[in-house]
């Protein structure tokens, strides 16, 4: 009888630390979707890519706000007025345009609420957009690249020897 | 063994050293002028509305769960007619020797170099030491997730989180405004010079009892006023060293004639 538990017991641990292992290996990548699937399939690779648009044009506020900005759709309809009007996409860019609705985009790089991330001070700082967010411009759907883990912040904070970069108060709010 | 020992000590002698609190970038300090405090109580309606605090109600309140990091205290000498009457606004002293850092079990309060007295939110557990210890009474604990209902969630400061159920908290002399100030002074290639930064119960005060800044650099208000001959810090002799400092209401000997 006590043999019998005993075995059960192991089998109940064994599967529990197999489900650990499979879950959280899943959660960290299939689970937070790293590439979303957008209202838009709009294409970085085209944009940034081909055309050679800076990050800037579009992203206007990553020098002068903590939020580098979703662009408007009147930052669309600023080109697509114009520009490609026929093509089955940018006509569902018009119909939000019309009915005066934001397009709702998902948000591939999401921090929780309780992180502080100014995107202007690490673009007055000197950093180039790629060290994040990888390369942008042969992406055609977004990609998360970085993990966006507080370690992976610290690191960098470290090895540029950031002014009290290791305080929580500098990125925790 | 002997090394670490070595080592641990020589961390303790740089912490105790007494020049050690004179290191830190800024001495951030509030003085409280209680002549001219009123006990109107705006900068506690101020705190709330700054800090994205939950309004609890009667019954949570009555099992003192009031969510007030900032508290005005009365004390009533006196029998009717010749009543005095002394309020003292009460909130998170930043004590530079704080009881309440040595009992947090995950380091989620500490002191930074600013000089202030933080806690980090998504690193607390909620065990609580940190509110026995304090001296002052001013730590306050998210019981349960407090909801904001329509259309109060969409007053919340962005600055500020929300904080969850099981959450130690307590004034933090307004962060997120020293940060912007901070941060608008760096953009402009400056340091943060005296005034630039007024927490939200020092912009409220009306009748301008409240002041706030940098102790370390003496021509700051602050470091004048904390030369007043009336100064003088809660609980003093626990040597806490609180970087609140008040300035002692001074009041006619003999009965009053306003009651």
């Amino acid at each position: 009888m006590i043999l019998k538990s005993f075995a059960l017991y192991i089998i109940i641990g064994i599967t529990g630390i197999i489900t650990f292992i499979i879950g959280y290996s899943i959660n960290d990548y299939y689970s937070t979707d790293r590439t979303p699937v957008q209202p838009i399939e709009f294409s970085h690779q085209i944009h940034a890519g081909t055309n050679e648009i800076p990050c800037k044009y579009c992203h206007i506020y990553t020098e002068r706000s903590r939020h580098a900005g979703v662009p408007s759709v009147q930052r669309c309809m600023g080109c697509h007025s114009i520009i490609k009007t026929e093509s089955p996409l940018i006509e569902k860019l018009t119909s939000y345009w019309e009915t005066k609705e934001p397009i709702p985009w998902v948000k591939v790089h999401n921090l929780p609420d309780y992180v502080y991330f100014p995107h202007k001070r690490h673009i007055r700082a000197g950093l180039d957009c790629k060290l994040c967010h990888g390369d942008i411009a042969s992406m055609d759907r977004v990609t998360r690249v970085s993990s966006l883990q507080m370690g992976w912040c610290l690191n960098c904070h470290t090895q540029r020897g950031v002014k009290n970069g290791r305080d929580c108060w500098t990125c925790h709010q | 063994m002997a090394g670490l020992l070595a080592r641990i000590a020589e961390r303790w002698n740089i912490h105790r050293e007494p020049g050690f609190f004179k290191k830190l970038d800024h001495k951030w300090t509030m003085v409280i002028d209680l002549d001219k405090c009123n006990g109107c109580g705006a900068c506690v309606t101020s705190c709330y509305a700054e800090n994205n605090l939950p309004v609890v109600g009667k019954e949570e309140c009555g099992v003192s769960r009031a969510f007030s990091w900032l508290r005005i205290e009365r004390y009533v000498e006196g029998e009717y007619p010749d009543v005095k009457v002394k309020f003292i606004p009460v909130m998170c002293q930043h004590c530079s020797k704080a009881p309440c850092e040595t009992g947090c079990p995950v380091y989620a309060t500490y002191h930074n170099q600013d000089g202030l007295n933080v806690q980090v939110y998504n690193r607390c557990v909620g065990t609580f030491t940190c509110a026995t210890y304090c001296t002052y009474d001013v730590r306050r604990f998210n019981w349960r997730t407090y909801k904001f209902e329509q259309p109060l969630d969409q007053q919340l400061n962005p600055d500020v989180s929300v904080r969850e159920m099981g959450i130690m908290e307590k004034c933090t002399f307004c962060i997120q405004r020293i940060r912007a100030a901070k941060d608008k002074a760096k953009d402009e290639g400056k340091t943060v010079e005296d005034g630039d930064i007024q927490t939200a119960c020092v912009q409220t005060c009306p009748t301008g009892a409240m002041t706030f800044g940098d102790l370390q650099d003496a021509d700051s208000k602050v470091a004048k006023l904390a030369k007043s001959p009336r100064r003088y810090k809660l609980l003093e002799e626990l040597n806490t060293d609180p970087s609140v400092i008040y300035l002692k209401r001074v009041m006619k000997e003999g009965p009053s004639k306003h009651g």
